[in-house]
């Protein structure tokens, strides 16, 4: 038979010990909630931006503790819309997708490690989180600086900074939909 | 991601390798060309390049320009580092890789993902610097023209996948193959990403760091050293 001791008797027997506990109980709590209270909602920051530009992007993605380099051509039209264009360090396309000014999204071209459905889901997320005209509701992130932005997800962060802009008009090609590439 | 390997390995490793497209003329038997390069890539040591990296991409009126440098010593070490408009190290050997943003003013060393796979393109780096041309010759089917300015290696990826995001890589050299001038990595779509090489130096000897994966030299102090080396 196990004897009672100090850790197993109920919390009637030792008072103190049930203070103590509540005490760390607290702490832990405290110190949890500080950990897991969600990053605030990214501020609009299209402002920051010119109507017309190329803009040009390096960011780190970050995912379950892996991280990845990725280089971000964004092209920002007033009437056109927004294209992205993502590869990796040394050339290959991994994403490319156009918004319309209408909401409208045109995957232009995906691969292996950014699909059709993620391109639609986070990529553009993350997009009209940072880039997007309207505020958004759900953009968990910061603004460190106007060109050094974090988004904050539960699966993954994006740290993004933008390195060069290019103010002026664009191609209007970029912004074509029916310009798609077949693979 | 394959795309990723396919154009890191053809950037670390062909670069070792290196005017102007008029009057070039097929060569038939490109392999005693192939030899020779092999001859003269054995006998490297290392090898310093400044260079210009040009992303041609048919959407965008000009090219999208980035600045850096590649360094290789034998026997396997190889460092990229891209200096604008963003910094970036990339670091390997026969071991294990490593990749530094600067981020804030300062290097932040990453946790790379799939560090098996870049670890796989540094090996290949290591045998290609070595003069072990057998190691293009399984994944790529090499041509060779020339004339009096230039030699031009040509190299068609022998998988169907790697074709759809690789169509070719153009490896630019002096016809004596003393100095690498361009490589060039043709897309089906008619994109393409050219490399420049500015300056090449080689047989320098490398400041100590250069190629440290936990705290590499800065690389304006390697420059120094590389333009102070007799």
């Amino acid at each position: 038979m196990i004897k009672p001791n100090l850790w197993i008797l109920p919390p009637s027997k030792q008072p103190w010990i049930m203070r103590r506990n509540l005490f760390f109980l607290l702490l832990s709590l405290f110190a949890t909630g500080c950990v897991t209270t969600p990053p605030e909602n990214l501020p609009r920051a299209a402002d920051l931006f010119p109507a017309d530009a190329l803009m040009i992007q390096r960011a780190v993605l970050t995912v379950h503790g892996r991280q990845f380099t990725l280089n971000g051509y964004l092209a920002l039209s007033k009437t056109g819309g927004k294209r992205l264009i993502v590869t990796e360090n040394f050339g290959s396309v991994l994403a490319d997708v156009l918004m319309k000014r209408d909401g409208k999204i045109f995957v232009m071209r995906s691969s292996q490690l950014f699909r059709p459905e993620w391109i639609r889901r986070y990529v553009v997320a993350d997009l009209e989180c940072i880039f997007g005209d309207s505020p958004q509701t759900n953009c968990p992130g910061k603004i460190l600086s106007p060109t050094h932005f974090v988004m904050e997800h539960r699966g993954y962060t994006l740290d993004l900074q933008i390195v060069e802009t290019k103010p002026g008009p664009q191609p209007p090609e970029l912004f074509d939909a029916a310009k798609k590439e077949m693979p | 991601m394959k795309a990723f390997f396919i154009f890191a390995t053809a950037i670390l490793t062909l670069a070792t390798f290196a005017a102007d497209d008029a009057t070039l003329q097929s060569v038939a038997d490109p392999q005693p060309v192939l030899q020779d390069l092999q001859h003269k890539m054995s006998s490297l040591g290392s090898v310093y390049f400044e260079l210009t990296q040009e992303r041609h991409l048919k959407l965008f009126t000009e090219p999208l320009i980035g600045e850096g440098f590649m360094l290789i010593e034998r026997p396997d070490q190889i460092r990229w580092e891209t200096t604008a408009p963003y910094q970036s190290i990339l670091l390997g050997d026969k071991k294990s890789v490593a990749q530094f943003e600067f981020n804030d003013g300062k290097w932040e060393k990453l946790k790379l993902g799939f560090p098996q796979m870049l670890q796989r393109v540094m090996s290949q780096m290591s045998l290609m610097n070595q003069g072990k041309l057998d190691a293009l010759t399984s994944d790529y089917t090499i041509s060779v023209s020339t004339n009096s300015e230039e030699t031009i290696l040509t190299l068609v990826p022998k998988d169907e996948n790697a074709r759809t995001v690789l169509a070719a890589i153009e490896v630019k050299m002096t016809p004596d193959f003393s100095a690498t001038r361009e490589v060039v990595m043709h897309e089906p779509n008619g994109d393409f990403t050219r490399i420049i090489f500015h300056r090449e130096k080689r047989d320098v000897k490398f400041p100590a760091g250069t190629f440290d994966q936990t705290k590499p030299l800065d690389i304006a102090a390697v420059k120094t050293a590389v333009d102070h080396a007799p």
